[in-house]
């Protein structure tokens, strides 16, 4: 397993200072770090509860193997920010979209991650696929996401259906000091 | 009609002149001469069921979730057969929701691509989302929508 750190969008400073996170979740994180597929799934069993339904994978369910294939088929990229796990999937039909994902309601990381794509792998549209009810879905909201969809009974846990929702947003709604500043698309 | 598995000899119905990825996928009016076809891959595991419509058409579901019991459905209809739109939807349907015993499916729609959305309504499809710059067509990211059909009873 296999974890590096992503340098081009460290945190250095844990104190938030824009006005955009002034009511979210403080962030505990100093660092980003990109984990492999393997890294990858071992942090998403470990995440038990908050790691179901990143990118549409389930760590009660599914077997580390099966994630980590899962993962390495989607070509995803999973960082790591202190306890809480961030994704990225490209779209396959629309190469400046991603598919996001997260595990806590911080958004500090996730605005990173998000300038992170934005600038060095020229993302400008990003969708996020949330279940009902999910913590994470405070930090989509901190960064600009806005609701565009409701998928009903896409997810089975805890022994019924539950809807899952879809955010979206572009790029330049999420820049904070600390990230890097978006360029234009 | 009636669906039944892939076979090595249904190669050439894994190809033809739609918008890859879409739940119907229907030939494209002033698609240009050089665009590649779209295709879907022959299966290679248990990882996604592929059906076949002889003749007519590929039904495949994928991103298959046996826990939730979902399936991303994508068609791929030829273009001598799109008379039978309408009824090989409702027969894909029929086969998710009876013969694999799934409770959800659902798919992607590109409105710009001009699909029949009165045959996905007919077929129990419902939109319940519209991502933009979701697909890329014609030089421009467009609109996509999901759409979704779940079984009751």
């Amino acid at each position: 397993m296999v974890e590096t750190t992503l340098t081009d969008a460290t945190l250095t400073d844990t104190t938030l200072t824009n006005a955009a996170s002034a009511s979210a979740v403080e962030s505990t994180c100093t660092d980003i770090r990109r984990l492999d597929p393997a890294a990858a799934a071992a942090h998403l069993r470990a995440a038990a509860e908050a790691g179901r339904g990143f990118l549409g994978l389930d760590p009660v369910t599914q077997n580390d193997a099966l994630l980590a294939a899962e993962l390495a088929r989607m070509q995803a990229q999973v960082f790591r920010a202190g306890d809480m796990l961030l994704g990225s999937v490209p779209n396959p039909d629309q190469p400046r979209q991603a598919f996001i994902a997260a595990t806590s309601a911080d958004p500090e990381p996730l605005r990173i991650l998000l300038g992170f794509l934005d600038t060095r792998q020229r993302c400008n549209s990003f969708v996020a696929m949330v279940p009902d009810g999910a913590a994470c879905a405070a930090a989509f909201a901190s960064c600009g996401f806005r609701q565009v969809g409701v998928l009903r009974d896409h997810r089975y846990q805890s022994g019924a259906y539950q809807d899952v929702i879809v955010y979206h947003a572009e790029s330049g709604f999420f820049a904070s000091a600390d990230s890097e500043v978006p360029c234009s698309a | 009609m009636m669906l039944r598995g892939y076979r090595s000899g249904d190669a050439r119905l894994l190809s033809g002149p739609w918008t890859a990825g879409e739940l119907l996928g229907l030939p494209v009016n002033g698609r240009p001469a050089l665009v590649e076809d779209a295709a879907v891959e022959p299966p290679r595991d248990a990882a996604v069921e592929l059906c076949i419509a002889p003749g007519v058409a590929f039904v495949r579901f994928s991103e298959l979730d046996w826990t939730a019991r979902r399936a991303r459905l994508e068609i791929g209809i030829q273009p001598q057969a799109i008379d039978a739109v309408a009824m090989l939807l409702k027969t894909a349907v029929a086969h998710g929701f009876h013969v694999l015993n799934l409770h959800r499916l659902y798919g992607w729609v590109t409105p710009a691509a001009d699909p029949p959305l009165a045959v996905l309504g007919d077929a129990g499809f419902q939109r319940e989302a519209s991502v933009p710059a979701g697909n890329w067509l014609d030089g421009a990211a467009v609109q996509r929508q999901i759409w979704g059909a779940v079984r009751r009873g």
